[in-house]
């Protein structure tokens, strides 16, 4: 019995269209039509619709088309008035719906006629399809009546622009933004730098070969020292010294420190510099350069 | 010290049975006293949740909503009554002033009786519109309860709603079927973010006036899912306003009755939904709250970021450009009675953004510990390359969530002279700074060439 009750319920829902034939609506001679516009009567495409199977095809409806849904709502096999006739609309993307009312005759014959002006601007951007749905019901205790009916292929005028309304505020999560760092300074390739630097520093040996070649000696050093030792070595030590205080200064030191050692090593400077440079001079008067 | 335990006994007693994140001061405004049985689960429900009523008729001389300029109630019920209009107490300015003292509003409208002016021009300050005749109601030929309402098709029988979308909590969700008796449907502008369908009608109702002599439905005031039987507004101050379409559906005689839905027998779960409504209503859920923000920056020692609330909020004002920025916030959410984790929908974030104008980051947090009562979200990121003032900004603002708003001002400097790299780091300036120790050899030498060369036969002629 278990086993059997969801098929049994099955039955019943399938069922339920036609043991309630007599109290249910749906609707009989169905047409859709799609006119051009200026086309005359009868010109369109026409499509006979079924209450129990959508149309296999899409109805394509133009910029200038109109599209003419005419019916018989009928409750059981009878054509009679329904409270509730409508065209519904339904974008199977975002699921938006839209219904249009059905202008129900006494009789039972009801109509509607869409355009795109008629359309909200969703549908007319839609990608895929739109499925249209008729939708039938009324008091009492008939089973109403709501069944896919076709698909709506909206063509749109490529050229025509559509004033498409901005898209209103709704609080959610928004987007992430990642700064973009500007890009850091960059350096040429340490091959070309390395050849370069090699370059530069070769200026020293060439200057050196270049001054040898020129003459340039050491060979009074001995009589310098042995006339005037201590000025000579202070002064050549001073120079020396003030260079390795400008490679600190460079490396280390900041200004602070620089200054006073600066000012002792010049005024050592300038103290030996002035006896060593005498020495120098007695030199140039003997005729020694 | 007895009789001060005593006293703090009492206050932790009173605040705990004090269920509502605002207050329990309840006022519910009814015209027929008479009518107030058929209430009475509701009323029942709510005093049993710590709210205390009090019931009055519109009519009454000392009904007022403030009192010395402040709110004399927290959270106010308007129910139907028989006259047109409410009173001088309760004209659209008093009702809105109430939302701007942050009082919550719920109100239930109903297709019986007439919707009095001053509820309409209420309404429609807000953006919420219902339809203008009196009787107008929600059919619906498909999900209607056949026991009831077998030849009317009034009364709905509706699941309980779903979330708004995928990212929004559902603060309504419940199992069963809710009876929506003679609803008056209402339908939502489309500019404000601040409104939101609770209850939406299935997509084969429609709204329509029964007094319209015509047999068939012409033009219908709102069809389908736009139609929305219960919704709700939640201004910028998180004051609370919802809009019940049938104050039938609160009353007793529909919180558990037996229904047929399409020759299925059912039974109505109203008393849930009504509970489910006015805990949100009256910020009972949906309220979240922020604890400890902090933010400091990564010294690089570890990269693993602080999980915890012991250090104290003694946030920097100050940071350099592209340095490391840890940053953490504490958020819980209020919970019928208590505060609970909160943690955002899935595919919902909170977000911070470091901004100066707009924002240069907009990053999502995300929840690093939790603690008894709150969730600390947290992200890691780099300062900008870019100096000035700049904020921490946490708005977070949902659907039925309170919103956050938070902002922390801290400068960012640029680079100190000594944060630079050195110029021997930068391999393209090797070339000159071998230019400059050539020179430095180069002078030496000549100084030592200048002081101790003697003189050449060469140069010797050269001088002659």
């Amino acid at each position: 019995m278990k086993l059997l009750q969801p098929f049994v319920s099955t039955l019943l829902l399938v069922g339920s269209g036609v043991v309630s034939a007599a109290s249910s609506w749906g609707f009989d001679d169905a047409t859709v039509t799609v006119q051009a516009k200026g086309a005359g009567v009868g010109a369109g495409t026409k499509e006979k619709l079924s209450p129990n199977t959508p149309l296999s095809k899409s109805v394509s409806l133009g910029a200038t088309d109109t599209l003419k849904l005419l019916l018989t709502a009928v409750d059981g096999k009878k054509a009679k008035r329904p409270h509730q006739a409508f065209l519904t609309l339904t974008d199977p993307t975002t699921g938006l719906e839209e219904s249009f009312v059905l202008n129900v005759k006494e009789s039972g014959k009801g109509k509607v006629d869409l355009t795109h002006k008629d359309l909200p601007v969703q549908f007319l951007t839609s990608t895929k399809p739109i499925v249209a749905s008729i939708v039938i019901g009324s008091f009492g205790s008939s089973t109403p009546y709501n069944s896919k009916a076709f698909e709506l292929d909206i063509a749109r005028d490529a050229n025509v622009p559509l004033a498409i309304p901005e898209k209103p505020l709704r609080y959610a999560v928004e987007n992430e933004i990642h700064h973009v760092f500007r890009q850091d300074p960059q350096s040429p390739s340490k091959m070309i730098t390395i050849v370069f630097a090699v370059g530069v520093l070769a200026a020293v040996p060439v200057l050196l070969g270049a001054w040898a070649t020129l003459g340039a000696n050491a060979n009074h050093l001995g009589k310098a020292m042995g006339a005037a030792p201590l000025s000579h070595a202070l002064f050549v030590g001073s120079i020396l010294a003030m260079e390795g205080i400008f490679f600190m200064y460079y490396t280390s030191w900041n200004l602070f420190q620089t200054l006073p050692a600066a000012a002792v090593v010049g005024v050592v400077a300038f103290l030996s510099g002035s006896r060593a440079l005498t020495e120098v001079q007695e030199r140039r008067l003997a005729g020694l350069r | 010290m007895r009789g001060l335990f005593s006293v703090l006994l009492l206050a932790l007693v009173s605040a705990v049975s004090a269920v509502s994140s605002t207050g329990g001061r309840l006022l519910v405004v009814l015209e027929e006293h008479s009518e107030r049985e058929k209430y009475g689960v509701f009323f029942g429900d709510l005093e049993a949740r710590g709210f205390h009523l009090t019931i009055e008729s519109p009519k009454s001389e000392s009904l007022s909503l403030f009192k010395h300029g402040e709110r004399a109630y927290d959270h106010t019920i308007l129910l139907p009554g028989k006259s047109k209009g409410l009173g001088p107490a309760l004209t659209a300015n008093t009702l809105l002033d109430f939302m701007k003292k942050e009082g919550n509003i719920l109100i239930a409208l109903s297709s019986d009786h007439a919707i009095p002016t001053s509820i309409h021009s209420t309404l429609l300050e807000l953006d919420i519109h219902i339809p203008s005749d009196k009787g107008a109601l929600v059919v619906d030929h498909f999900n209607h309860d056949s026991n009831k309402a077998a030849e009317k098709h009034d009364v709905l029988l509706l699941p309980f709603p779903q979330a708004l979308k995928p990212n929004v909590k559902n603060y309504f969700a419940g199992e069963g079927l809710i009876a929506v008796p003679q609803a008056v449907g209402q339908t939502l502008g489309n500019e404000s973010p601040l409104l939101a369908p609770i209850l939406r009608a299935p997509n084969t109702a429609y709204s329509y006036n029964p007094k319209d002599e015509a047999d068939i439905v012409e033009d219908p005031f709102a069809v389908g899912s736009q139609l929305n039987l219960v919704s709700a507004m939640q201004a910028h101050n998180s004051a609370r306003l919802t809009v019940v379409g049938s104050a039938e559906m609160l009353q007793n005689a529909w919180f558990a009755e037996k229904a047929t839905l399409a020759g299925k027998a059912v039974k109505t779960a109203n008393r849930d939904f009504a509970a489910r409504l006015t805990e949100w209503t009256f910020k009972e859920t949906g309220v979240v709250k922020v604890g400890k923000l902090i933010h400091y920056q990564d010294e690089g020692v570890s990269k693993k970021m602080n999980t915890s609330l012991a250090i104290p909020e003694h946030n920097p004002t100050i940071y350099r450009i592209k340095s490391d920025v840890n940053f953490q916030i504490e958020i819980s959410e209020y919970s019928q009675d208590r505060l609970a984790p909160f943690l955002p929908a899935p595919g919902d974030h909170v977000q911070l953004e470091f901004s100066m104008l707009s924002p240069f980051h907009r990053l999502n947090l995300s929840p690093i510990s939790q603690t008894a009562n709150s969730t600390i979200f947290g992200v890691s990121f780099k300062t900008p390359d870019q100096h000035g003032i700049f904020n921490f900004r946490v708005n977070y603002r949902r659907p039925f969530l309170t919103s956050i708003e938070e902002k922390r001002q801290v400068t960012v400097r640029h680079f100190a002279h000594d944060e630079w790299p050195r110029s021997w780091q930068i391999s393209g300036a090797w070339v000159w700074i071998g230019g400059i120790w050539v020179t430095v050899a180069g002078f030496v030498a000549f100084v030592a060439v200048w002081l101790y060369s003697a003189p050449t036969e060469k140069s010797v002629k050269k001088t002659q």
